[in-house]
């Protein structure tokens, strides 16, 4: 199953993830509010965990990890693991409801971005780093939990056709 | 099919246990990794070019919208501060020069030494815990990991990650960050010596002079002083008793001295000394870097907010000695056997960084850090 998953949607989501980096690297960086980077890429991990489920998710987030971490230069694995607790937290959405509407998603995906970006420095320290929590994490976690949430909005669907993934739809359970 | 069934764990446990054996294979170093980071990098800049095209326009708003009252209000302060810099400007190309010319007369090793390369910024790191940026310049010029990295106010970080054509730099604000600095203090030279002395050319303290003599305390001044006395003398009727003065004797006769007495006061330039050396370590974006191991010793004196902090080079330092970090903004003395914790305000404003330099410096051969 996981060789099938990686073959159907590695070819979308790669250039989407890249295409998503590319942006935060360049035009989030400059648009700080509250002087914190919007995580979008962690965003669009969170979103597939919302779209797809928690396993789903959590392989596209060490997809998108991977990805992370090469344009940075931190440890490889590192966001990988970040971003797959994030999709696989959002990805419990699909325990409350199959087709969760756009605002359960929004709070699953807001959920799963705070679990993640929270999971940075926690790797981090774990990694060898010292100093890694910074005291500005009260104001950066609720920030990319809220925008990723916002963001959820235009990534579900997103995420939803890069993992190749239908739109559930009800079924009128039938007697045997 | 159920959410949690033992097949979906197993994705999720092998995905987890991927992602810590990456993670212990490329903090061990892996050549693999680093030509995959390189194809990456190669693969990712079509992106990255696309993206800072449609970011230009966006980020130019985005800034006009936000910005424009602070810039305003520091383009006033800038000009205020242009006008005064103008006015040392001169007097400090000069000491550069005569700096530079004693350097390479004593040997002594400093930046100018080592071969500079220029680069400007391509991109910031998206992460809200590292403190780096991107610059256009990487191997191909001669750039490797650990080299030091400045702009015209001074030490900006060092180089992490080198690509062909691009490389990483860590800034000085990085918590991972450490650079050996010492902190150096201005003294100035009336504080060594009691008293300043006043000398004549001659050697002779003017105190030893007639106290008539004016002297003047600025610094390395030569005064000259010309008196001129007009003396109107007539002699004493006294010495020539019983006779009858000569006329000419009689007529007030003036006598003119000039003396000229030149007195030499000088004061001399401020000592520069090294009061203590520490490792500078950055605390993220919003704190200052902070100096730690500084003994609370009043050997060299105290240290005071103000006081100048310079890298100290050494063969286990991958900067060079003098590089300008920035200047003691706050000491903060802790409890126990810690010792003073030293907050310093880089020179360099790491918020507006546009074009940096790599110093293409290597520690000493035989260094533990080669």
């Amino acid at each position: 199953m996981l060789g099938a998953l990686l073959h159907s949607s590695l070819p979308r989501l790669i250039p989407i993830g890249m295409i998503l980096l590319a942006l935060q690297k360049t035009l989030f960086v400059e648009l700080q509010p509250f002087g914190v980077i919007i995580q979008l890429v962690l965003a669009f991990a969170a979103s597939a965990g919302a779209a797809g489920g928690s396993e789903r998710g959590a392989l596209a987030g060490f997809v998108l990890g991977i990805l992370f971490d090469l344009a940075i230069g931190t440890p490889l694995g590192s966001s990988s693991i970040a971003m797959g607790l994030a999709a696989w937290v959002a990805g419990t959405v699909q325990l409350i409801r199959i087709d969760a509407t756009w605002w359960i998603s929004a709070i699953f995906v807001g959920l799963g971005a705070a679990v993640g970006e929270t999971t940075v420095p926690v790797i981090r320290r774990f990694t060898g780093e010292e100093d890694a929590f910074v005291p500005e994490m009260w104001t950066i976690v609720p920030v990319v939990a809220v925008s990723s949430a916002i963001l959820s909005i235009a990534f579900v669907p997103l995420a939803r056709w890069s993992l190749g993934l239908a739109r559930p739809e009800w079924k009128v359970p039938v007697d045997a | 099919m159920a959410i949690y069934s033992a097949g979906r764990r197993r994705t999720i446990i092998v995905l987890l246990l991927t992602s810590v054996l990456l993670i212990t294979l490329d903090l061990r170093g892996n050549a693999v990794f680093n030509g995959i980071r390189s194809g990456f990098e190669y693969a990712f800049r079509p992106f990255e070019i696309a993206g800072e095209v449609v970011a230009r326009p966006v980020s130019r708003v985005w800034k006009g919208v936000t910005q424009v009252d602070d810039l305003e209000d520091e383009v006033a302060r800038l000009q205020e501060i242009v006008d005064r810099q103008r006015q040392a400007e001169i007097a400090g190309d000069n000491a550069l020069i005569e700096n530079r010319e004693l350097r390479d007369l004593l040997d002594i090793e400093s930046v100018a030494n080592f071969d500079l390369v220029q680069a400007s910024i391509i991109g910031s790191s998206p992460s809200n815990f590292d403190q780096r940026v991107e610059i256009s310049a990487g191997s191909t010029d001669g750039i490797r990991v650990g080299m030091p990295v400045v702009n015209s106010a001074g030490l900006v970080g060092r180089i992490t990650q080198v690509n062909p054509t691009t490389a990483v730099v860590m800034l000085a604000t990085d918590p991972q960050y450490h650079v050996p600095v010492k902190v150096v203090a201005e003294i100035p030279a009336a504080e060594l010596i009691e008293e300043p002395v006043t000398t004549t050319p001659s050697g002779v303290p003017v105190d030893e002079l007639d106290g008539s003599s004016t002297t003047s305390t600025t610094s390395t001044t030569t005064s000259t002083s010309t008196s001129t006395t007009t003396t109107t003398t007539l002699p004493d009727p006294a010495t020539f008793p019983g006779s009858t003065l000569p006329e000419e004797l009689t007529t007030p006769v003036d006598t003119t001295t000039t003396s000229t007495t030149t007195t030499t006061t000088t004061t001399l330039p401020p000592v520069i000394i090294t009061r203590e050396t520490g490792v500078l370590d950055g605390y993220g974006g919003d704190r200052l870097p902070r100096v730690r191991f500084i003994a609370d010793s009043p050997q060299f004196g105290r240290i005071e907010p103000g006081d100048a902090v310079l890298t100290s080079g050494g063969s286990e330092s991958l900067a060079p000695p003098n590089i300008p970090v920035g200047r003691v903004a706050n000491v903060i003395s802790n409890a126990g056997t810690q010792g003073l914790e030293l907050e310093v305000e880089l020179n360099a404003d790491l918020d507006r960084l546009n074009f940096l330099t790599v110093v293409l410096y290597l520690p000493p051969q035989g260094s533990s850090l080669n």
